[in-house]
């Protein structure tokens, strides 16, 4: 399992377009992958647990990934919110 | 990959909607629209229901979102005459529309199956709009 | 009883009727829907009459489902698929007839209350179409052995019957359930247009085959 915290620098915050590219690219990997703010976990494979998450430009929030491919997975992930 | 095809009484709720789906899919997706009547008015055609599930069928199945009652009805019928083979795969969503629509669309971009789509579009009315 | 000819007549004098009564139907579902019936019925019927006008020929199966299906092309609101579905449900139990006695034409009116319900999901009672024609339906069947003239006047009269009771139910059914008590005390439109439509095919009938 791997988790990283990542800010997310998109000035849209992670709503429409790069909410819906975040969830396609997630889906291209194996690994369960989940999104964590303020508490609240979602599945980031699923764009409307994304998009109810509600993640602002600015705040922080913790990816996590279990599986085969778990290290490409944080890492291209992380890549798309910076 | 499935198709999504958005059947409401209006047109402009339909072209609107489909306006906003496509800013995030980007014509990946196989969306159409059947809304309102031929001569304009506010409305559903079985006919052209039909005529648009072929249009965009392409084996991975239609799934369909729909606004009011009436467009449900309209939708089943045009259903019930299409061939057998389409028949099976084509679905309606209990889903709330524009919402649907974009939950629909973006799954059916991820490559999910036709039953995976649909439940993950009525999934939507189990989350609170207001967080 | 009525060959393809004549229904062309009945269907063309269905027209009249509901162009003549667009605006009480229209102001009836002005108090309980979106205040459209009228026009779309309307609308609907000159569809019909242009698309089987040149039918003459035809069976009599074939002038109704071409009937149901241009109705749901064109009406545009429930009453489209509700209508269209009860025509055609009645064209496929006619089929290649191009006579039709009394007994086909309780048959047809029997497959268009099931495919109206079926199709709405409705029942008597929840202020619909269902309401003036089933006890059309019943009453048509019950008063068969008295002769057609009676049981095709009982028809009528249950379906006004049937009609003028929507006004004293809430609606379960539609743009008027939305309303719940507010739709108590106005007569459902859809079971308006139902009993005209009955009542322009039993006056038909009885004017121009001496019952």
């Amino acid at each position: 399992m791997i988790q990283r915290n990542v800010k997310i620098s998109n000035k849209l915050g992670l709503h429409a377009r790069p909410a819906a590219e975040f969830v396609e690219k997630a889906n291209t990997f194996k690994s369960r992958i989940s999104v964590e703010k303020d508490g609240k976990k979602v599945n980031a494979k699923s764009i409307i647990e994304i998009l109810t998450l509600g993640a602002k430009y600015g705040c922080s929030i913790k990816i996590t990934a279990e599986g085969e491919d778990e290290a490409e997975a944080v890492e291209a992930l992380a890549k798309l919110l910076s | 990959m499935v198709g999504i095809l958005l059947v409401s009484h209006s047109s402009k709720i339909a072209q609107g909607t489909l306006e906003l789906v496509e800013q995030m899919t980007k014509g990946k997706v196989r969306i159409d629209i059947a809304a309102g009547t031929a001569d304009n008015r506010l409305g559903t055609d079985a006919g052209m229901i039909k005529q648009k599930i072929e249009k965009i069928h392409s084996g991975d199945g239609v799934l369909v979102l729909v606004d009011l009652g009436s467009a449900v009805m309209s939708t089943e019928l045009a259903i019930e005459k299409l061939d057998e083979s389409l028949r099976s795969t084509t679905l309606i969503a209990d889903a709330p529309f524009v919402e649907g629509a974009v939950v629909a669309a973006l799954e059916a971009s991820f490559g999910k199956s036709l039953e995976e789509v649909k439940k993950l579009t009525e999934d939507v009315k189990k989350y609170s709009k207001l967080g | 009883m009525v060959n393809s000819r004549e229904l062309i007549q009945i269907l063309t004098e269905i027209n009249k009727k509901l162009a003549e009564n667009k605006e009480y139907l229209t102001q009836l579902d002005s108090a309980i829907g979106d205040a459209d019936h009228g026009i779309n019925m309307s609308k609907g019927f000159k569809a019909v009459v242009d698309r089987i006008s040149q039918m003459q020929d035809k069976d009599c199966g074939s002038i109704l489902k071409t009937t149901g299906m241009t109705l749901v092309s064109t009406v545009g609101g429930a009453s489209g698929p509700l209508y269209g579905t009860a025509f055609m449900r009645a064209g496929q139990v006619v089929g290649s007839k191009t006579e039709l006695n009394f007994d086909d034409f309780v048959s047809l009116l029997e497959a268009a209350l099931e495919g109206i319900k079926l199709r709405g999901k409705a029942q008597k009672g929840e202020k619909t179409i269902v309401d003036s024609l089933e006890p059309a339906v019943e009453a048509i069947k019950e008063h068969k052995k008295q002769g057609e003239a009676i049981a095709l006047k009982r028809a009528v009269e249950a379906a006004k019957e049937g009609m003028e009771y929507t006004k004293k139910i809430i609606a379960r059914k539609g743009r008027a359930s939305y309303l719940g008590e507010r739709s108590l005390g106005h007569q459902d439109p859809g079971a308006t247009s139902c009993y005209l439509m009955l009542k322009t095919m039993v006056d038909w009938i009885t004017e121009n085959k001496g019952l």
